[in-house]
C-alpha cells in the first residue's frame, strides 16, 4: 500500500487475546515437528531441523524501515525516525527496497557491553537480525517459523550486526535447501547480492560502506545457531535483570521470573494509554529515487 | 508518452489496440491475467514502460536493421526518471536512443528517455549521459529484454546491432517512421486487421468519431467490478544463469 506519512504503532495479542511484547514474549524456538502431526523430516546430518519464531518487521521490496521499537513499553513495530523524518531505506541499484523479508528473532539481544571475538565490535543493541529469503512476501508484524541455513558478519557503523539467512517453513522451496549451500545452489547470486546490499545501503544518506568480519563470507547454519544461542543468553540476562540494558523496555507478560513480567490488565492500560499517530509530512518522491553507485 | 506499467510492478498494462478508444487494460494470456516475473536481481519493470502514441510498428512491413516484421503495436518506451509515474499518466519526455529488440522474432524497439520533469532532465541528451550517470542501467536493460519471458517457458530472446544502444538521432528516425505507418494505418492506406483506429480528434481519419459516439463506447462498457489481490505467485523470484 502507500507509504504512510504518520508513525503508526503495531501491538501485538497472543492467541489469548492478552497484549504481549515481540521482542520478549514470542518463544525463539518454535514447536517442533514432532509437536504438529507432520512427520519430522530427517536431515542427512541428524534429527529434524530446529525451527525459530521470526518477526517480520519490513516484507521484501518495500524502504519504510519498520522496527521493533525496543525502547517503548511492550515493543510495539514502529517505522523508525531519524533526524525528525520517517526513514526509509534508500534503493541501491539494481536493488529495490529490502531484497528479502526482514526481521528479527524475539528473546535475542546483541549485549553493547560485549565485545564480539568475530567481530572485534560490541553488539548493536537490538534483536538480532534476520533475512528471510523465501518467495513469499510477508506482512510487518506477521511471525514465520523458519529454519536457519548460515549467517553474515556485518559491522554497521562499527557495531557488530549478525544478519541471520533463513527460510520459511512454508516455502515450496524449504525442502530442498537446508544450508548455506543450498542458497548458493538454488538462488544463483543471491548472497552475493546480499553482501552488496548491506555494504552500500547506507552510502546514499552519506555514511561510509559498512564491513564484514570474516571478508565477507557466509556462515553455516551451525555456526548461526551458536551465534543465536548466545544472543539468547545475552536477552535472557537482560530480562532478569543481570544484563543492563539501558533505555531498553524489558516490560513482558510472559517471562516468567522476570522482574519486568507484568499483568494482563498493565499491558492493555499501556496500549491504550500510547499516544496517537503523530501525523508527518506527505512522502518525498524522493523514496522512489534509485541510486546509482559506482562499485 | 502514455505510461502503461509503473516502474517496479508486474501487472503487464497494455494500450488495448483492438479495443475502440483504446483503453489501458491488463493484458489476459490463456485466460488469466497477465504478470511481468521477477528475474533476479528485477522486481517487475526496471523502467517506467510505456508507449508513444500516433506511432504502429506495421506487420506488413520488414525492418531493414533488424530483418523482422513490426509487432503490430504501438512504439515502446522505458523511460528512467526517479519518478515512479502512474499507469495511464502522459507525460513529455525526451528521447536518448533505442535497443533493437526481437521479441519471439518481431521487430520491437524499446525506445529510451527521461521525463522532462525528472530534476536531472537538463543533464540527459543522449545516450552516452545515461551511462556515464547511470552506471548498469542500459546492461540491465538488456539483460531484462532478453530473460524476462524465460519464466513463462519462452527462449532467450535476441537483439540487434550487437546490443549496442543506438543513439538519439536514430531513435528519433525509428519514431518517425513508425509515426508513418501510424498516419497510413488511421487514414486506412495500411489494412490494420483486428487494430481499432476509432479517434476523436483525427480529422482526416475515415475513423474520426464524434464526442457522443466516444460517449457511448465508453458508457457501453461494464462498470468496473472489485479488484482481485494479486496473487502471491507474481511474488516469485525466478533464478538462473544466462545461457
Amino acid at each position: 500500500g502507500p507509504a504512510r506519512s504518520a508513525q503508526h504503532s503495531l501491538y501485538f495479542k497472543n492467541a489469548e487475546g492478552k497484549y504481549i511484547s515481540p521482542f520478549h514474549d514470542i518463544p525463539l524456538f518454535a514447536a517442533s515437528e514432532e509437536d504438529k502431526e507432520i512427520p519430522a523430516k530427517r536431515s542427512k546430518i541428524n534429527g529434524s531441523e530446529v525451527v525459530f519464531n521470526m518477526v517480520i518487521e519490513v516484507p521484501r521490496w518495500t524502504n519504510a524501515k519498520m522496527e521493533i521499537a525496543t525502547k517503548e513499553p511492550l515493543n510495539p513495530i514502529k517505522q523508525d525516525i531519524k533526524k525528525g523524518k520517517l526513514r526509509y531505506v534508500a534503493n541501491i541499484f539494481p536493488h529495490k527496497g529490502y531484497i528479502w523479508n526482514y526481521g528479527a528473532l524475539p528473546q535475542t539481544w546483541e549485549d553493547p557491553n560485549h565485545t564480539d571475538n568475530s567481530t572485534g565490535c560490541c553488539g548493536d543493541n537490538d534483536p538480532i537480525d534476520v533475512c528471510e529469503i523465501g518467495s513469499k512476501v510477508r506482512s510487518s508484524g506477521e511471525i514465520v517459523q523458519v529454519k536457519v541455513l548460515g549467517v553474515l558478519a556485518l559491522i554497521d557503523e562499527g557495531e557488530t550486526d549478525w544478519k541471520i539467512i533463513a527460510i520459511g517453513m512454508d516455502d515450496p522451496e524449504a525442502e530442498k535447501i537446508h544450508d548455506i549451500d543450498d542458497v548458493r545452489k538454488h538462488k544463483p547470486g543471491y548472497l552475493e547480492a546480499t553482501v552488496d546490499w548491506f555494504r552500500l545501503y547506507k552510502v546514499p544518506d552519506g555514511k561510509p560502506e559498512n564491513q564484514f568480519a570474516f571478508n565477507g563470507e557466509f556462515k553455516d547454519k551451525e555456526f548461526a545457531i551458536e551465534i543465536i544461542k548466545s544472543t539468547h543468553e545475552y536477552w535472557k540476562a537482560l530480562l532478569h535483570k543481570k544484563a543492563d540494558g539501558g533505555a531498553i523496555k524489558c516490560t513482558n507478560v510472559l517471562v516468567c521470573g522476570s522482574p519486568f513480567c507484568c499483568s494482563e490488565e498493565d499491558a492493555r492500560l499501556i496500549v491504550q494509554s500510547a499516544p496517537p499517530p503523530v501525523n508527518g509530512d506527505p512522502i518525498s518522491t524522493e523514496v522512489d529515487t534509485w541510486h546509482f553507485l559506482n562499485k | 508518452m502514455v505510461v502503461e506499467v509503473p516502474r517496479w510492478t508486474n501487472a503487464k498494462m497494455e494500450i488495448a489496440t483492438k479495443d475502440p478508444l483504446n483503453p489501458i487494460k491488463q493484458d489476459v494470456k490463456k485466460g488469466k491475467l497477465r504478470y511481468v516475473a521477477n528475474v533476479f536481481p528485477y522486481k517487475g519493470y526496471i523502467w517506467n514502460y510505456g508507449a508513444v502514441p500516433q506511432t504502429w510498428e506495421d506487420p506488413g512491413h520488414k525492418d531493414e536493421n533488424t530483418g523482422c516484421c513490426g509487432d503490430n503495436d504501438p512504439i515502446d518506451v522505458c523511460e528512467i526518471g526517479s519518478k515512479v509515474c502512474s499507469r495511464g499518466e502522459v507525460i513529455s519526455v525526451k528521447v536518448l536512443g533505442t535497443l533493437a529488440l526481437i521479441d519471439e522474432g518481431e521487430t520491437d524497439w524499446k525506445i529510451i528517455v527521461i521525463n522532462v520533469e525528472d530534476p536531472e532532465a537538463a543533464k540527459y541528451n543522449n545516450i552516452d549521459d545515461v551511462r556515464r550517470m547511470k552506471p548498469g542501467y542500459l546492461e540491465a536493460t538488456i539483460d531484462w529484454f532478453r530473460r524476462y519471458k524465460v519464466p513463462d517457458g519462452k527462449p532467450e530472446n535476441q537483439f540487434a546491432f550487437n546490443e549496442e544502444f543506438k543513439d538519439k538521432d536514430f531513435a528519433i528516425k525509428v519514431i518517425k517512421s513508425t509515426h508513418e505507418y501510424w498516419k497510413a494505418l488511421v487514414t486506412k492506406k495500411t489494412d490494420g486487421g483486428e487494430i481499432n483506429c476509432t479517434n476523436a480528434t483525427v480529422s482526416d481519419s475515415p475513423f474520426c468519431c464524434t464526442q457522443e459516439c466516444a460517449k457511448a463506447t465508453v458508457e457501453a462498457v461494464p462498470p468496473c467490478g472489485v479488484a482481485n489481490p494479486i496473487p502471491p505467485e507474481v511474488d516469485k523470484w525466478f533464478y538462473y544463469q544466462r545461457n
